[in-house]
């Protein structure tokens, strides 16, 4: 490996890295808009001008390889006053409409002028270039032109990652502007992501515009509930409320990338009416609500009665692929540890089958549930039963007659959700005594003997396994107020309630029994989960 | 004076193959196909001829750049995008005699053992291209081109392209990028063309006036070639003049010819009476020099350097006392401004900025702050772009600006 030095300090270097790599990695800052880790260097920019000892010129960091014994310097004022200039040159023609413009407080030309440039404006406002500013680029994308510094992230974008090639520069000299041929949309499944890589404020939002100031967002990592890929993603959101979706780097999976509809699925969770308490059917066959307390007791006892009466197998516990890692062990626990249940199921439709289909060759996979893979490692797939179809069957034929039931609506709608939702709707009809954990409202629930109002994705932390088999932690960006209980803690409650003397207080508690007893999850440390994510040791 | 170029350019029917033939043509082409390909590569380090399409690269060297081994073609590209103001020295030679180009570049492609070759002309030059065309029609029909160069068992082909009008694409790497569908933008270096240029492939692109000096060489050898001009500027070069002259036009003459016998000579001399006042030896992009600065200046890469301009492409604009300087430099400015490609930040908003003080400047608009503005302007470009394109504009702003400072600093005054 190459020995190179950086402001003074020896850093050793993989070989083949560029010098931005090299000092990026070292926490050297070096100021750029067009370097992207996960696109290919183009060097246009020219803010990231380094003086390496023994080359006349100054050099681009982000084209320049590092070689054994170079002498790199980011900080003389050679290089200083290099990278003033260019950014002065970036803000000529700049309109500076930060207090209108959505980029303002995460905008590269404000975040640079104020380590770099904090110089006056030597061009008066008449003879600045004038571009074509609101130009609706379909539904994701807005565009500024004369906002844009023209570092050809969002054209590499295009033409590398989707390979669409949907956007080019227009145009020559200080008129170049990007575009898409004669304003057509972007009508690309990825467009958002050229929203998160302008480093400026030439592409906002079309969902987030206008919104909120980003200064008073606060982020929590986790991972996207939108499919099997479980892309790890930042959930900017404020008094309970989110308000954009962004993705978290992460090579191992998502790259810097995020799906439009994994983008947007938070719109999804906000739409529709919520359950709010405990509801417990009485004996005149109505739902109405109760404590907590009393919905642990009657479920309890009515379990314990149908066992005995019954046997266990007459038990049923049918999961939803989009429940935690934690939640899903716990559910397991519980049916299982406290009633002998052995029958568990939680294909609604052939989530198995499609979890590692891909629906293309850069981020979405088929299977719409964050989970699948978890709830298989958990064994939760029945071979007697073969899917949610085993399961109504058993329960018409009278072999079950109760069953926990959980159902989470999709966050990416496809197709064929109406009639996965309609054969749990069945299953709860066909059972003579239900328990439903359901964040949202839905008619069929009044079937239900019990229904449990549960934290929906973004409410409850835990991991879920991606379609690789890698362990990812999601934080609880949302609290959910009112009676919602996160789903581990509905099952840690009725645990407790139950006689177990094992005592759940946390997630971190659940997952750590995992890694040391689960196949899927050895190994693996909440520390990692937390980062990348972190496959099982085999 | 001994030419190379110009020989046979007054001929009429010159562009014809008939007359080119009857003058000699195509026998370099002939002998040097039984050369060996490596004996031509030593014959042109021999000759000491340097690419004359501005840069001054020894063309053997360039060529001895080129790997052999990659199992990828060898590329040949004329570049005959002729777009420096003051430069119309490739135009004579492709519409007066393009044999002399065809065979020029036969004899370049056979010693680079390459066998597909352009010529990128520039789209201005639509007419020119036709009268090229027509030669290498010619040529084809003739078995000079095609699958056996001149009854040799060597196929070459050669094709025109016409580009679109884009100063830009006379870069290497822009027009190389241009010729393979993509905008011209220039490309970041390293790599070189030499390795990774056309199609990824080892590529070699050289000017239209140093090919077409290739038949010479040929015919009279590396020797002969390095005999004629100084010491480090070896045969003839062809200027075209422009500006106050009494006839302008393209003239050949051996490297180190006096500059201020060329203009008073070869030139004719200043119209009406009127004095000399400075002289853009080598296109637009290289430093001016005032009257005073050309005495004793000679025609050749070394003693204009020490001048402190350049020899360039020999694009020779010769400006009488009625000239404005500050007018020169906005045309100038203007142009570069228009014709930055727009890729890299400095030049793009640098050419345009300028341009712009400089509009004002002579509107008497200005303010005198712009005058140090313009040199900070050219310093805040220099040395970091992608391209060379900036540094043109950069070295006349900087000479016009300090040598003629009072000019500048007069249209500030009313």
């Amino acid at each position: 490996m190459p020995k190179v030095t950086i402001n003074g300090q020896e850093l050793e270097v993989e070989a083949g890295k560029t010098v931005i790599q090299a000092a990026l990695e070292a926490g050297i800052d070096v100021p750029h808009y067009c370097y992207h880790p996960d696109l290919p260097v183009d060097g246009n920019c020219r803010m990231c001008l380094v003086d390496v000892e023994k080359m006349p010129k100054l050099t681009p960091s982000c084209t320049t390889v590092v070689s054994e014994g170079m002498v790199v310097r980011t900080d003389n004022d050679r290089v200083k006053t290099a990278v003033r200039g260019v950014l002065e040159f970036l803000l000529i023609n700049h309109p500076v409409d930060c207090p209108v413009c959505d980029q303002a407080g995460e905008c590269r030309l404000q975040d640079y002028y104020m380590v770099y440039g904090l110089h006056t404006s030597e061009i008066p406002l008449s003879m600045k270039v004038r571009k074509r500013k609101v130009i609706d680029l379909g539904p994701m994308v807005v565009l500024d032109q004369e906002r844009c510094v023209l570092c050809s992230r969002c054209i590499r974008f295009f033409d590398h990652v989707t390979k669409t090639g949907e956007m080019q520069f227009f145009g020559r000299g200080d008129h170049v502007a990007i575009g898409t041929f004669e304003d057509q949309p972007l009508e690309n499944p990825y467009s958002g992501n050229v929203v998160d890589i302008c480093p400026v404020g030439a592409l906002t939002s079309r969902d987030f515009r206008f919104k909120c100031r980003v200064w008073f967002l606060h982020s929590t990592d986790s991972v996207c509930g939108g499919c099997s890929t479980g892309c790890s993603m930042r959930i900017d959101h404020r008094d309970g409320t989110i308000f954009r979706l962004l993705p978290r780097r992460n090579a191992e999976v998502n790259r810097s990338w995020l799906c439009d509809e994994g983008r947007i699925s938070f719109h999804e969770l906000m739409a529709g009416e919520r359950v709010v308490r405990p509801l417990v059917k009485g004996r005149d066959g109505l739902q109405a609500p109760v404590t907590w307390d009393d919905a642990v007791r009657s479920i309890n006892s009515a379990l314990k009665d149908t066992a005995d009466k019954h046997g266990p197998e007459s038990i049923l516990g049918f999961a939803s692929p989009s429940a935690t890692n934690e939640a899903l062990y716990l559910f397991r626990q519980y049916l299982s540890g406290q009633f002998g249940a052995s029958r568990f199921e939680f294909r609604s439709g052939s989530e198995d089958s499609k979890v590692t289909a891909q629906e293309d060759d850069v981020l979405r996979h088929v299977d719409k549930h964050p989970n699948t893979m978890g709830a298989l490692n958990l064994g939760l797939a029945s071979e007697e039963l073969g899917g949610i179809g085993g399961a109504i069957a058993a329960a018409r034929s009278g072999r079950i007659k109760a069953g926990v039931v959980m159902y989470f609506k999709p966050l990416v709608p496809r197709p064929g959700d109406e009639e996965a939702e309609a054969r749990v709707a069945e299953l709860v009809r066909s059972l003579e005594y239900s328990v439903v954990l359901a964040p949202h409202r839905a008619d069929w629930l009044s079937d239900a003997s019990v229904v449990l109002p549960v934290a929906a994705w973004s409410e409850e932390e835990g991991t879920y396994t991606n379609f690789q088999g890698r362990v990812q932690f999601a934080g609880k960006a949302i609290n959910p107020g009112g009676d919602i209980q996160p789903v581990w803690e509905v099952f840690a409650n009725l645990l407790y309630a139950s006689g177990d003397n094992a005592l759940w207080l946390s997630v971190d508690d659940v997952f750590g029994r995992l890694s040391e007893t689960v196949p899927g999850y050895k190994g693996v440390l909440l520390a990692e989960a937390k980062t990348v994510g972190a496959l099982p040791t085999p | 004076m001994t030419k190379i170029h110009l020989v046979n350019i007054d001929k009429p029917g010159q562009a014809s193959l008939e007359t080119y033939r009857a003058g000699g043509g195509y026998k370099a082409l002939e002998k040097a196909m039984k050369m060996e390909q490596s004996a031509i590569v030593e014959e042109v380090k021999t000759s000491g001829l340097r690419g004359r399409g501005g840069a001054g690269f020894p063309t053997g060297m360039k060529w001895g750049f080129v790997p052999r081994d990659t199992g990828k073609p060898t590329y040949l590209l004329c570049n005959a995008d002729e777009s420096e103001p003051g430069t119309f020295k490739d135009r004579i030679l492709m519409e007066r005699d393009p044999h002399l180009l065809i065979e020029g570049m036969a004899i370049a492609c056979y010693a680079l053992n390459c066998h597909l070759s352009y010529i990128y002309i520039r789209g201005e030059y639509e007419f020119v291209a036709n009268t090229v065309q027509k030669a290498l029609d010619e040529a084809y029909a003739d078995g000079i081109l095609g699958p056996s160069v001149v009854g040799n068992d060597y196929g070459l082909d050669i094709f025109v392209h016409l580009g679109q009008g884009a100063y830009i694409c006379g870069e290497e790497t822009s027009l190389i990028e241009s010729l393979e569908g993509y905008r011209g933008y220039p490309r970041i270096k390293p790599p070189f063309p030499a390795t990774h240029g056309f199609l990824a492939s080892p590529t070699v692109v050289n000017n239209v006036e140093t090919l077409t000096a290739l038949p010479w060489i040929i015919n009279n050898g590396g020797a002969a070639h390095a005999a004629l001009g100084t010491e480090k500027s070896k045969g003839t070069k062809l200027f075209s003049v422009s500006g106050h002259v009494n006839k302008p036009g393209v003239y050949e003459i051996v490297m180190g010819y006096p500059l201020l016998d060329f203009i008073n000579n070869e030139a004719g001399g200043i119209p009406n009476g009127r004095k000399l006042k400075a002289v853009i030896p080598g296109g637009s992009s290289v430093p001016v020099l005032t009257a005073a600065e050309c005495e004793g200046v000679g025609l050749d890469y070394e003693s204009l350097l020490k001048a402190g301009s350049m020899l360039g492409s020999g694009g020779m604009i010769v400006l009488d006392d009625s000239c404005r300087m500050p007018e020169v430099l906005s045309v100038i400015a203007d142009f570069y401004a228009h014709e930055s490609c727009g890729q890299c930040t400095p030049c793009r908003e640098g050419t345009g900025w300028a341009a712009k003080i400089l509009r004002n400047l002579v509107a008497g608009k200005g303010r005198k702050a712009d005058i140090d503005l313009l040199l900070k302007i050219a310093d805040m470009m220099e040395g970091k772009t992608i391209c060379p394109l900036a540094d043109a504009d950069v070295m006349p702003i900087r000479s016009f600006v300090t040598k003629f400072r009072s000019e500048f600093e007069a249209l500030c005054e009313g």
